[in-house]
């Protein structure tokens, strides 16, 4: 056969061979996408540390960047992220004002806040904290929501107890010095950083009390409408991370130290708080309609919203159903 | 009357070009409300009495910390630029003091003090205390060293010449650290306010920013600080052109 002959297979077989190959090994450029984390890197994030590191976007045609901000929902409802992590209860307020933003998937199905102190001081009753000094980080945020909605459910109100703010959340320290009697703190974190210094703790948490929606993925109403295949997508990748650190939390916990090596300075209390956040976790992202609307109305008769936007518009169910 | 037109006449110019920057872009208020929505915030911050609530505390705050600040920086650059001895002792602790950045150490005056307006205040003197400590010492060395001389060759004592020629030569140039820091008070306060506080103009702009996802009444916060600093600087050089005309 001459060389001639031979070349025109060979063109041919190049031609068709790509249309042959199964559709995942074709290169296709990732979608560029931007997710807004909390103030600063935390185990607790480790779902999408992993997705990121163990190409879980990837694979779902995501490139994604991580980020950190203060002002998550007004960054992603203005569309300059896509992405972000918020607190159900803010999502409320947000929405409620005019930002156009929802709430897309769960992350936690238990709210993760709730009211420590030194063991054998916590009351059971919520009535009984009259009288107590409570720490926490200032009037904003699911920590100070979740304290007025105890509260209310005791039958008192902010003025019966000392509140004192720790605005930079250091709580903890505030407690460990006796300057307060309780404070607000995310069960699975703060717990275990004072049982570490010694300290033994009791927890009141809210769920059996007055429940509130935990904290969930949020996306713009804009990208929403525009491409709710993508929000699908993004809330699949970092649920199949999530499944994955609850099967084996060091994973999680390698993800978050190689996003973020100071998390692993002390690597037993952050495996401890992964694996006490992976108790509180959504299994399937699913947005709990009974705790929203129980949420809802706790929210309102709080003075936080007006009750003028329902809560069909602060979530959408589509996102998590359609995965 | 000039001065004043020239004020209102820079004033309507800001608030056109800020009003025709969010007519332009079209930017939500949750981003950058226009001027009459901040307006019309103001107003009802103002009539149920939250900006009053919060403004007072912010102010005390300033005053108490400018005055602690103030005094011992005028006594501290007094005495450093007095003695060389003195100045080569405190100054590394003083510089130090300075290049800690203020909101990394006001977490921990905040915890040490037990919170409080103790602890706010010791933040805001702190940040009001170099600028004022070095323009004294310049200004207490710039002193005529022949007047010295002649001070002390008619048998004044060391606290006479202070007196009566080093603070008063050195009034121009401590001005120029007052100015700078009654502005450096209102940050101090603010930055107090972000390590623990109840209220203040700083806690309102976490709760709006944070809390009521309210921008306007961020906006109300953050004009009332300026119009604050803006007050207490024009306090100081009205001070300043009274004290040292006559002095």
């Amino acid at each position: 056969m001459s060389p001639r002959r031979l070349l025109l297979p060979l063109i041919a077989l190049v031609l068709v061979l790509p249309g042959c190959l199964p559709s995942s090994s074709v290169s296709e450029p990732l979608r560029a996408v931007k997710l807004l984390l909390g103030f600063r890197p935390d185990v607790q994030f480790a779902p999408f540390y992993l997705a990121q590191e163990a190409g879980y976007f990837a694979e779902a045609g995501l490139e994604v960047t991580i980020e950190h901000s203060a002002d998550v929902l007004v960054l992603v409802a203005d569309g300059r992220a896509d992405f972000g992590v918020a607190d159900a209860t803010d999502v409320m307020i947000a929405r409620t004002s005019g930002i156009p933003v929802k709430y897309i998937s769960t992350l936690y199905d238990r709210f993760p806040v709730a009211l420590i102190g030194p063991a054998g001081t916590v009351p059971s009753d919520p009535a009984e904290l009259a009288g107590l000094r409570i720490g926490t980080p200032g009037e904003f945020g699911s920590s100070w929501h979740a304290l007025l909605a105890l509260l209310e459910a005791g039958g008192l109100t902010r003025d019966d107890v000392t509140i004192r703010a720790y605005p930079q959340f250091n709580q903890v320290e505030g407690l460990l010095n006796g300057d307060v009697d309780l404070i607000t703190g995310f069960r699975s974190n703060e717990p275990l950083r004072l049982e570490a210094q010694g300290m033994s703790v009791d927890l009141l948490t809210i769920d059996e009390v007055a429940p509130l929606p935990g904290p969930g993925l949020i996306a713009g109403d804009e990208l929403l409408s525009s491409d709710p295949a993508l929000a699908t997508a993004f809330a699949t990748a970092t649920l199949r991370a999530q499944q994955a650190i609850a099967a084996d939390p060091q994973v999680g916990l390698d993800a978050a130290i190689a996003a973020a090596p100071a998390i692993g300075e002390d690597r037993a209390t952050a495996l401890a708080v992964l694996r006490a956040t992976v108790e509180l976790w959504s299994q399937d992202g699913t947005i709990d309609s009974a705790v929203w609307t129980s949420g809802y109305e706790t929210m309102r008769r709080l003075g936080f919203i007006d009750g003028s936007v329902p809560v069909d518009e602060m979530i959408d169910r589509e996102v998590v159903r359609a995965s | 009357m000039r001065r004043l037109a020239t004020t209102l006449l820079s004033l309507a110019a800001f608030l056109v070009a800020w009003k025709l920057l969010t007519v332009v872009t079209g930017t939500p208020d949750y981003i950058l409300p226009a001027p009459e929505v901040v307006a019309e915030r103001a107003l009802r911050a103002i009539g149920s009495g939250l900006l009053w609530e919060h403004t007072a505390v912010t102010i005390s705050e300033i005053l108490l910390g400018l005055a602690v600040g103030a005094t011992s920086a005028v006594a501290v650059g007094t005495a450093l630029g007095k003695s060389v001895v003195i100045e080569r002792v405190l100054s590394p602790y003083i510089v130090a003091a300075q290049s800690v950045p203020i909101l990394a150490l006001a977490p921990l005056l905040d915890i040490w003090f037990g919170g409080g307006l103790l602890a706010r205040v010791l933040i805001c003197a702190l940040i009001v205390f170099f600028p004022i400590a070095i323009a004294t010492m310049v200004g207490i060395r710039a002193a005529d060293p022949l007047l010295r001389e002649m001070f002390r060759s008619l048998g004044a004592t060391p606290g006479q010449i202070t007196a009566r020629l080093e603070i008063p030569s050195a009034l121009p140039v401590l001005f120029g650290g007052l100015r700078v820091g009654v502005t450096l008070a209102v940050i101090g306060a603010v930055v107090a306010e972000w390590a623990g506080a109840s209220s203040g103009l700083g806690v309102l702009i976490n709760i709006a920013d944070q809390g009521l996802f309210d921008t306007p009444l961020m906006f109300v916060a953050l004009a009332t600080l300026a119009v604050i600093g803006i007050g207490l600087h024009g306090l100081v050089v009205s001070i300043e052109r009274r004290v040292v005309a006559t002095s």
